[in-house]
Order: structure tokens, then sequence, then C-alpha cells
């Protein structure tokens, strides 16, 4: 691993060449998977994410159980191989605290009183990591609601900002959240314009938050148009000559 | 991994399987269609991600610094470890590994290990201190049966991946990988037997084995599989099999 | 004032409508404008906006013929799973039609676990609690034949305009079909090679549901595979 660079921009330009309101290569595919009633793949910059959705379905214990509504589950979880120090495979705290914020993240926008005493599960796996994957795995959760057909009022599409040498930057890498001094991951509802996720470590004068907010707002309609050509392009396909 | 398979099914599949028919139209010795795509993880030293009709498998290849087993000072250490998640069938619960998550990885690793595919004799840092640990990592993403076909294949198509691995203080040359060894699995369905069975031929089939051989077709590794039991004569007809097959799947890894 | 065409594809949140419309399935209002809720296609009759989803879970409804899975037994009758979130009860005089005395009559008879019923849902509560019948002509248990399970979503264009495909699918192929609205579609025939056709083309339904032209094409594709059978 290397040490800190002196800058991590130089010119207006970002180690990876982008400026800072810019998003890395962004790429969604809709329906990957057989098995799962919705799917679909995400690659931001070098982040590699799957999303699967079983649901709804019949909800096991029993006693989890709601009368009226459906119950919104969502795991995130790193395969060993994702990042650079092989993780051991299993829950820890972090990606705990993580699959609590994205179920959060959807809450306002599934229409989970349609399905009484059922479940809908999330799951998503992060097979290459480069800081963000919470906003990827947000993003392809997102599709892939949509792919199972589970009705929601919105999509989501989420992206982080930070900051680094005294600038704010959009969809940050692994280097500038290690070595810049705040990382800020928002999700939003493209429609509304709201905010459903948000976490921030660092430091942000008010003025710095109000214009990374902004500028992360913006970064999530780019997002939003990707996810909405995802889904559209499954059922752009020609029908087959007999 | 309870499933339900209707009663519809169950006849369906054995009817066809008394008249050496499948219910895909495969041949009783025909895989689906196979694809072995490597290199796509690039925070893994090697990985490959594998396609065995509807079911994907991705193995990651891990290298790292980290102690010997006291009984082999000298040499790296290899672990296989599999990981059956909800995310590929609504049968994998979360939770630790269950009975299947770890006979796949065991099985993955018996065929690597006992072949030798890799030179663990090379992999020594500081001889009684400190060698290389390989840890191939099975991630099953969708699951339509054979998953130890899938994963044995992906596992040796990562590990040939890997080359001169990026890792700081690595002194070798190249990855000393030397062998393809390739599982075949095989399932008897009212005596007869099929190679790369589907989910719904996995629901219903007596018993499987599994047959891991080598380049010179000699065998590493076995693994029966099922409730049911299978005949010396079936079993030398899977060797066969399994022999045949394994050439033909050996292409996959270039 | 619409902002999306007649069968064009909408996507969950999209502003498809503003004005006094009258919104059913697949779509929600907030204030005056319309928003599709699910992905689909956006359907328009006058002032009636719904849209038609092109994936998602079967849900029961009253008067459905369904084909379920007996998956538990109690002692007075089984539970089927019906692919969907909710399950499907049967009592043994709703699959025999008559009273049964449970001292004298041992219901296992009847059905085992893994059989295949065909049943008309009598009543869902608003628990979801589903009662199935399945005493009428064509309805109880099902013997033989290939199943096939497609997206629910998909079951009215395997039907047809007053069942225009499924005559297709059954006249072009030799086949009999009987398809249940939770997807689950049962097909006998005496060559296997059609059978294997008819499944392929259900596939071809379920991929292609929201294109035009199908009936033609599903024809021309089984005529194929019949002519080269020959």
């Amino acid at each position: 691993m290397m040490g800190k660079p002196e800058k991590l921009i130089v010119d207006g330009k970002r180690l990876d060449g982008r400026g800072p309101d810019e998003l890395r290569p962004l790429k969604i595919e809709a329906g990957v998977l057989k098995r799962a009633d919705g799917s679909a793949y995400v690659e931001m910059g070098k982040n590699k994410v799957l999303a699967a959705v079983y649901g709804p379905r019949e909800l096991h214990p029993r006693h989890l159980q709601q009368p009226d509504t459906a119950i919104l589950r969502c795991r995130y979880n790193m395969a060993p191989f994702s990042v650079d120090d092989r993780k051991r495979p299993g829950p820890d705290r972090r990606s705990v605290e993580i699959s609590k914020v994205i179920r959060e993240a959807f809450e306002p926008v599934v229409f989970t009183k349609l399905y009484p005493r059922s479940g809908i599960d999330v799951f998503i796996e992060i097979l290459q990591a480069d800081a963000g994957t919470r906003t990827a795995g947000i993003n392809a959760a997102a599709v892939a609601l949509a792919d199972a057909g589970v009705p929601m009022r919105d999509l989501v599409s989420s992206v982080a900002v930070g900051k680094v040498d005294d600038t704010i930057v959009l969809d940050l890498t692994k280097d500038e959240d290690n070595y810049g001094t705040t990382d800020m991951p928002i999700a939003m509802l493209p429609r509304k314009k709201v905010i459903t996720l948000l976490q921030m470590d660092g430091h942000f004068t008010p003025e710095e938050f109000e214009r990374a907010i902004e500028m992360a707002m913006k970064g999530c309609e780019q997002i939003y148009e990707a996810q909405k050509q995802a889904l559209k392009a499954k059922y752009e396909t020609k029908p087959e000559e007999g | 991994m309870y499933e339900l398979v209707s009663t519809v099914k169950r006849d369906y599949i054995v009817d066809l399987a008394r008249q050496d028919k499948r219910a895909d139209a495969r041949a009783l010795d025909q895989y689906r269609e196979v694809s072995v795509e490597t290199g796509l993880i690039e925070n893994a030293q090697g990985s490959a991600l594998v396609k065995m009709g509807n079911t994907q498998v991705l193995a990651g290849v891990k290298i790292q610094r980290g102690e010997p087993f006291p009984d082999t000072p000298n040499s790296g250490v290899l672990m296989v470890n599999a990981e059956l998640r909800p995310i590929a069938s609504p049968t994998f619960e979360l939770g630790p590994p269950d009975e299947n998550s770890i006979e796949l990885a065991r099985v993955v690793d018996r065929g690597i290990r006992e072949s030798e595919t890799i030179d663990l004799d090379k992999l020594s840092i500081t001889p009684g201190e400190e060698v290389w640990m390989v840890y191939i990592d099975l991630h099953a993403l969708d699951y339509d049966g054979n998953l130890i076909d899938a994963a044995s294949l992906a596992a040796v198509a990562a590990l040939w991946n890997v080359k001169k691995p990026h890792v700081e203080g690595w002194t070798l040359e190249e990855f000393p990988v030397v062998k393809k060894p390739v599982a075949v699995t095989i399932a008897k369905i009212d005596g007869k037997l099929m190679v790369d069975p589907s989910l719904d031929e996995q629901n219903v089939m007596d018993a499987r084995l599994t047959i891991t051989t080598i380049e010179d077709d000699s065998i590493c590794a076995m693994q029966k599989g099922g409730i049911g039991y299978l005949t010396v004569e079936e079993i030398k007809a899977a060797c066969e099999l399994a022999r045949i097959k394994a050439a033909e799947l050996r292409k996959h890894l270039g | 004032m619409l902002y999306a065409q007649n069968r064009e594809v909408v996507i969950p949140g999209q502003l498809i409508a503003e004005g006094s419309h009258s919104v059913y399935g697949g779509a929600f209002k907030e204030g005056n404008r319309v928003y599709s809720s699910v992905i689909g296609l956006m359907s328009v009759r006058g002032q009636d906006i719904s849209v038609i989803p092109l994936g998602g879970r079967y849900m029961p409804r009253r008067g459905d013929v369904v084909i379920g899975v007996v998956m538990d037994s109690h002692h007075s009758g089984w539970i089927l799973d019906l692919n969907s979130p909710y399950v499907g009860n049967l009592f043994v005089s709703d699959l025999e039609g008559r009273k049964v005395d449970l001292d004298k009559e041992d219901i296992s008879q009847f059905l085992s676990m893994g059989d295949v019923v065909m049943a008309e849902i009598r009543d869902v509560d608003e628990r979801m609690r589903v009662l199935l019948d399945a005493y009428g002509p064509g309805m109880g248990k099902i013997r033989g034949g290939k199943m096939v399970e497609i997206s629910s979503a998909k079951v009215p264009r395997v039907i047809g305009k007053k069942g225009s495909m499924a005559t297709v699918l059954q006249s072009t192929s030799g086949c009999k079909i009987k398809v249940g609205q939770n997807g689950r579609i049962m097909i006998w025939g005496d060559d296997q090679r059609m059978v294997n056709a008819v499944v392929e083309a259900l596939l071809m339904i379920e991929r292609e549901a929201h294109t035009s032209g199908l009936t033609d094409r599903v024809k021309q594709f089984l005529e194929k595979m019949k002519s080269e059978g020959k």
C-alpha cells in the first residue's frame, strides 16, 4: 500500500484524473441472477457489487411476522477476496451497521403495507471494494427491488462526498477516503429530492456541508439516470425472429 | 437445503431417465453450457467466475503471509472456504457454514491438495516462522445445481490466474501452480448415471458421486453424496465417464 | 395530462399523468399527480390509468384458478405452496366435495406431500388467509405431465385475448395445457419434442410478453418445431 501522496488534487484534477464533481465510471445491469426474484450488478469505479431481492415471501420464523405489513430485511456482506487484506467470512460490526442504514434508506419507499405477514429480503454482496461500497450497494438494491416487481414510491440513488486537500469531492476512491478528512455517504429519493441515508465522519463547516450535499444530490441525479436506463434496457431487446 | 419437489416433477424426471432422457433435453453425458472468466477481481491475487448453466460461482485467491502449521514448518498453507449465502438461493440461510458449504469447501480442497496442484514447499518465507498462505474463497452467486463442479473449476482457474502475485515481498518467479484437477459430479436417478445434475435432478436423485482427476487421468479425490447407494459397477462406470468429461472441462482452463 | 404513452415501459416513481384520473393497480396518486409504483406497461383507458406489472410475485385473488403443491398437512386438510408469499388452505371436504367423517376416514389417502393440485381460490381475507376449493370439474389432484413455472405477471399473455394464445399453444403443438394464475402451467403430450417445444414457447412468452406480434411468432415457432420433427 503506497504512503500518503503529497497532494490529492493537482491543478484541479484528482489522482485518477477526475474533476471534483465527477462520478467514477458507472455500469448497471438489471436481472443478472436466475434464482432471485430481482437482481442487479453495479460497478462504481473499481467497486463491483451484486444485489439480489427475494420476496415478498413467507417470513420465517413466524414470530417475526407483522399482521398488516411486510418486513424489509437487508444484509450487506463483503466477500473475503473483495479487499486488500482478506476479510474473514461472517458479519462484523461494520456490516451490521451498514445493513441497518441501507434498510432504513429503503423503508420510506417500499409499499410494505401491500404484503401483510410477509418478508422482503435484500442481499448485497461486495465482490470488489474501493470505497463507497454501501452507496454502490444501495444503487444495486434499488434496481434489484424494481426488477423483482416490489412496488415502490421511487428508486433510491446514493453516492458519497468528502473533502480532500480542502476541496469538496464527489464519489471518493479508497485513497481519497483514507487520506482525506471527511466522508459523507448519502442516499436520495430522486423524485422528491429527500434524503433517506446520511452518515458523516470528519470535518465540515456549515457552508462546506451545504456545498457537499448539493454536489452529492447532483451526483445522485446522474446515478438515477443510469438506474432508469438499466431497468428499461431489459425490455428494449428486440423479439427473436421465429 | 431442503427443497419441496412436487410429485409431478419427480415422476417426470424419473420417467425421462428411464428413457435415457433429461428434462432440459441434454444427453446423459452432457454438461450444461460452461464459461470461465478470469481476473475480474483486482483485489484478489487470482479470480475466476464459472457459469455452468444457471449456476454461478466466483472464486477468489488471496495470498498473504502467515504462520505455518507446526507439522509442516517449511510449507505454505492452503485454505479453502465456501460461502453459500442466501443471495444465491432461497434455500441458503445466513449463519455459520452449514454441512453443505463445509462439504463443498472440503471436496474442492481435497481435489487441489491431494493432487499437489500447488507446490506448497516453494511457499516458505522464513522456515518454521513465516510462510505464504493461499486462501481460496468460493462465493456462490446463483444456485441451479452442481456447485461442486462449478466451484472446483473456479478454484483451479483462479489459481492459474495468479501468475505473479502483486503482494509485498513476493520473492518467487511465478506462483507455483502445476496441475489442473477437474471435478466431475455424476448423479444417479433410477439406475441411470448423468453428469452435471441440474437443481431439479439433484433434488430427485438417489445419490451422486464426484470424481476429481488430473491430466494423467489419475484420480485424486472422490466423494459420494445423497441418501441412496451406488453399486460397484456404477462407480466404475462413473469413473470412466468422469475421466472423459474432465478432459473436456479442462479445456476451459486454457 | 399524460406523461407516458399507452404500453410504454415505466419504472417505479416515474410521473405518468396529472389531473383527474382514476388510478388502479401498479400506480399511486400524490395530490393530482399519478406515479408508477412498479416496472410495467402504462395502461390508459379513458380516465382510468394503471400500470401492468412486468414482474412481481403472485398475490392470491378470489376466483383465480391456481396450481398448488402440498407442503404440509393437518388433521382436516393440507397447506399448499402457491408460489406466492401466501399459502393456500385446502380442507378435505373442499377436495372431495362432501362432508368427510374424520373419525372414520384417513385423509392421507387423498393427498400426499408433494402432490400437485388444481384449485380455485374461494376466499382471501384481509390477513391473506387463502381458502381453496378443489372439487369442481378439472380440479383436484394432477397426475403426470410436465410443470413449468413462469412469472405470474405473464400469465395473461399465455392465455391471450379470449384464450387466443392458449389455443395456439395447444392446437399447434398437439399438447394439452392447464394454466394456473399463479404462474404454474401443466403440459401433457405424447411427443416429448413437442412438450419441450411448448416449454420453449412459454419461456419465449415470458421474455417477450411486453412486445406485439407475439402470438404469430409463437405459432411460427411451434409449426417449425413440428415440421422439423417429421
